[in-house]
Order: structure tokens, then sequence, then C-alpha cells
């Protein structure tokens, strides 16, 4: 509780000092509403993440190092945690050939040469959560962030929360299920 | 207008030069990492090394190596000059609530006991010696509250050496004048009496001769000793007066009438006047300054009164032509106990102006040696 509520303050004296005394405008991510679909005993979930990869993003991905955004989804029914995933969008630069190889979760990677392409595939949250019979209605919570990224060649550790001025996105909602079609 | 105190100007000039040096200083680093920041934007080196024709496959690898150094270098440092910008921006607000923080405590330490010396200072002005600050704070202001608590201190005993002295002084006086005024009668007395008994050892079949006259002598000065009493104690208990609405030239009419058989007085009274005064203190006040003016004053020569109305106030004024007063002794003439007479207690001026005082009228005087004296009362008038 005291880490959640240390993260918000932080994040709340880093806008407000930015928003003040900073010209560095980085990043203001945010999740759209999150939006399902029932197939079979699976409850699809899709967000998107938006604001969240223009400044810095294009010459960090060209990086060449693994570059994750993690999206946090949490499902409570009541007051109890029924369900904790944590999916992982990965982008890897080749500067060789110049191609990024783009993971979606744990589907199979795909490579492009577009940057925008990269941004888009990175934002797009996508999950197929098993669902039980008994849930009826649970609040489901989504939030996104990014790790500490190691630079191989610099032998540097970087946290790349900082184009997000530490501010962690994140979009809660109430699913009944039983009106899920 | 808006009148800034000291901790607001303080605070201002604070805010300007610290807080606005620091935000030109951020201004600036701020300005500079967005130069640094768009030069590395520019600098670009995977895309041309794409398209070299490398001859060997050592070639193609340290060309790769080259690549991914270059491209990991841009964006460390990329990051790092972000994180360097937030930072400032965080380090300069903490620094700003802080410093203003803890600029406010120490300003609101430092004018608190400020504000106890002022309020301190006045009650002193006000007469109330006794107060004491608490000597907490700061080292300075501590030694500051000492001093002050100090000085309070010497500034009560002196005040009470100076009533004592005072009490004392006053008493020596007064002993004095009674003495002085229970002596002056007793003397006819006690001489009368020697007569008497002169008279009766001598010849007792003629003490009739000089009896009425002895009596006559006894009992003139009897009552001199009355009027004495009644004097002093008319001074010691002015009672609050009890104003009411009176025509003071009606007033004066009557005080007047008695002294008219024997004195020359000549009357200029405005009718219709009147004014809020105790109708017992007014005849006091008219009557002592007239007794003053009467004994100062020739027989045959007039004493003027004269009354007006001037703006507000209805203004009295009881002239006569008569020896006047010497300028040394015009400011004391008010003081009990003070005359130059060879008669009274010289306290008919003082109780005037107590009763002047009482009944909120101005008493002014006016005095040539040799010409007269004029005494001016100026009194509010009512509305007509």
């Amino acid at each position: 509780m005291f880490e959640v509520l240390g993260t918000k303050i932080l994040a709340g004296v880093v806008s407000l000092s930015m928003l003040l005394f900073s010209s560095f405008k980085g990043n203001d991510p945010l999740i759209s509403s999150i939006s399902t679909a029932k197939t079979g005993s699976y409850l699809y979930l899709k967000a998107n993440l938006e604001n969240a990869f223009e400044n810095d993003f294009p010459s960090i991905f060209a990086s060449g190092s693994k570059i994750p955004v993690h999206y946090d989804l949490v499902v409570h029914q009541g007051s109890r945690t029924v369900a904790s995933h944590r999916i992982t969008n990965t982008v890897k630069f080749d500067p060789t050939t110049g191609i990024y190889e783009l993971k979606q979760g744990n589907k199979s990677p795909v490579f492009t040469e577009s940057p925008e392409e990269v941004k888009r595939t990175l934002a797009a949250f996508e999950y197929s959560l098993a669902y039980q019979s008994a849930w009826n209605k649970i609040n489901v919570k989504l939030e996104a962030h990014l790790p500490k990224v190691h630079f191989q060649q610099l032998n540097k550790e970087l946290d790349l929360m900082v184009l997000w001025k530490y501010k962690k996105p994140s979009v809660k909602t109430l699913i009944d299920i039983r009106k899920v079609f | 207008m808006f009148k800034t105190g000291l901790r607001t100007r303080i605070f201002i000039l604070f805010i300007i030069v610290s807080i606005g040096g620091l935000i030109v200083l951020n201004n600036v680093f701020q300005s500079k990492h967005q130069n640094i920041h768009d030069a590395l934007e520019e600098m670009e080196l995977s895309s041309q090394l794409r398209e070299l024709r490398h001859f060997s496959h050592e070639d193609s690898l340290k060309a790769q190596a080259l690549m991914r150094n270059f491209n990991e270098a841009k964006a460390v440092v990329s990051i790092a000059l972000s994180d360097s910008r937030t930072m400032s921006s965080v380090v300069l607000f903490i620094i700003i609530v802080v410093s203003t923080s803890i600029f406010i405590i120490v300003l609101s330490r430092l004018s608190r006991p400020l504000r106890e010396l002022k309020n301190a200072t006045e009650q002193i002005r006000q007469g109330n010696l006794s107060v004491h600050l608490p000597e907490t704070g700061i080292p300075e202001m501590r030694e500051l509250k000492s001093s002050f608590n100090m000085m309070s201190r010497e500034l009560e005993t002196v005040q009470s050496r100076l009533l004592v002295a005072e009490k004392e002084m006053i008493w020596k006086d007064l002993s004095r004048i009674l003495a002085h005024e229970i002596k002056n009668p007793l003397t006819p007395i006690q001489l009368a009496i020697q007569r008497l008994e002169e008279r009766m050892q001598s010849d007792p079949e003629r003490v009739k001769d000089i009896l009425a006259e002895s009596i006559s002598i006894i009992s003139q000065e009897i009552e001199n000793l009355r009027l004495l009493a009644q004097d002093f104690s008319n001074y010691a208990k002015v009672n609050q007066p009890n104003p009411e609405s009176i025509d003071p030239a009606l007033s004066i009419q009557e005080i007047v009438k008695s002294y008219v058989r024997d004195f020359e007085i000549k009357l200029t009274l405005e009718e219709g006047l009147r004014i809020n005064f105790d109708k017992t203190h007014f005849y006091q006040v008219v009557t002592n300054i007239l007794q003053n003016a009467i004994d100062a004053s020739e027989p045959s020569v007039a004493i003027e009164i004269s009354l007006y109305r001037e703006r507000s106030y209805a203004i009295l004024s009881i002239k006569d032509h008569g020896k006047g007063i010497d300028t040394k002794d015009l400011q004391r003439i008010f003081e009990p106990y003070f005359s130059r007479k060879t008669k009274g207690t010289g306290l008919g001026l003082a109780l005037v102006k107590k009763l002047c005082e009482a009944n909120s009228t101005i008493i002014r005087v006016k005095s040539k040696p040799g010409e007269g004296s004029e005494f001016i009362l100026i009194i509010e008038a009512q509305n007509q």
C-alpha cells in the first residue's frame, strides 16, 4: 500500500515540477477503456495505451536493446484476487538490417521496418482470460509500466519510467460477464 | 492603500532573490539540455553504415558493433538528459517548497517575539509596568526579552519609588498648607481669648466692653476654619457629573445676583444657548473663577462676563482688569495648593480644572501682568 502511495506521490511531484519548471515534455500515457468479448470459456480483453511512445522513444527503440512494456492485469471478485497476469510486449531493433522484431505477449514475433508499427504493437494490449462461471461480476485493473533496461554495450542500466514521468497508466473497470457477448 | 509589513517585504525579497535566481538557473540548464537533445536527434549513423559495402565479414562485424554502440549511446544519453531535466525540476520544486517552509517558520519565530515586544511596549506605554515576557526563542531573542524584562522591572521599581516620593511630597505640602491655614484663624482666636482673660483679671466689671468684639472675631475665624474645611472637602469629593441640559445664561445671571450689589459686573450673554453640564459643577466653576476675578480686581473696575456661540461650542469668558498672573505662574495655577494670594488654600482653580474635565469642557487662560486675566470655558453646545 505504501509503495503504491509513494509511487503516486512521486508521480504527482514529478508532474507538477515538470509543469512548472521543465521544458522536457516527456510522455503522458493513458490506457483507453477495456473492451471485452466472450469466446467460449475465455473472456477476451483489449485495451490501448495512448500517448506513450512519442518523445525520446524512437531513439530508445533504435538502441538495439530489448525494450519491454509490461501490462499487469489483476482481476478481483469482491475483495478477493481471482487472477493476476503480467503480459509483456517487446521490441528489439537490429541496426544492421534496420528491422524491428516485435513480440506481443505470447504471440509469435513479427518483423517490421516501420517505427509507427512498433508504437502501435507495443501500445496494444490483448489477453484471453480463462474465467469461471461463478465469477459473474469482476473488477479488472490493468496497469502498464516500463522496467529498468540494461544496455549491454555500455553496461548501463536505466529506468525508462522517467520518460513516462514516473506515472503508471492504469484503468479499472467492472465487468458483468453475463452481459458480455 | 495596501501597506506591506516587514515580514511580507522580507518574504518577497527572498522569493525574488533566492527562488527567482534558482528558476533562472534552471531555465538556462533546461534550455542547454534541450539544445544537446536536439543535436543528438540529428545524429544518424546506422542508415549510412548499412548502405556501405563491407568487403569482409570482419568489416561487417565491426560495422555492426559500431552501430550497436552508437545507437545504445544515443539512447542512453537521451534518457540521461531527460532524467537530468526531470530531476532538476523536481529538485528545484523540493528546494522551493522546503526553503519557503523553513523561511516562513524562521521568519515567524523571529517576528513573533518582536510582536510580543511591541505589545509589551504598548502595555508599558499605557502604564502597565508589571508586564514580563517569557524568555524563550532563539538566544538573541532571549537576550532581548531578558533586557526588556530587566528594563520593565527597573521602571516598575522607579515608578513605585516615585509614587512614594510623590505621596510624601503631597502630604508634606498638605501638612504645610493645613498648618498655615489653621494657624491663621487660630492666632486671632487666641488673641481674643487672651484679651478676655486679661480683662477678667484686671477689670472684670468691663469685660462686657470687649466681649461682643471678641465673640465676633472668634465667630468669624471659626467660620473661616469651616470654609477651609469645606474647600478641602469639595476638592476631595468631586462626584461623577450628572449632566443635564442647562441654560448657561440663566445660571450665570443667578450666580451674579449676589455679587452685583458690591461689585461692577458687565454681562454680555447670548440667549437661547443650551449646554450639557452638571448644574452644581457649573455653579462651582463660575463662582470660583468669578471670586478669583473679584479678588484680583479693584471694586470699581468692571468684570466682564460674556457668553456666545462659536461653531458647535458655547464660549464663556470671565475677564478681569486686575493685576494679572505672572507668566511663570500661569502654567501652575491649576495645580492643587498653588496660590499667590494671601488668603485661600490654592484649591479653587484646581477644583475648577477638575470639574471642567469631568464635564468634558476645555479651560484656557490668557493673562498679562498689570492688565488682567481672562478665563475661557469652551463647552460643547447642544443643537438648537
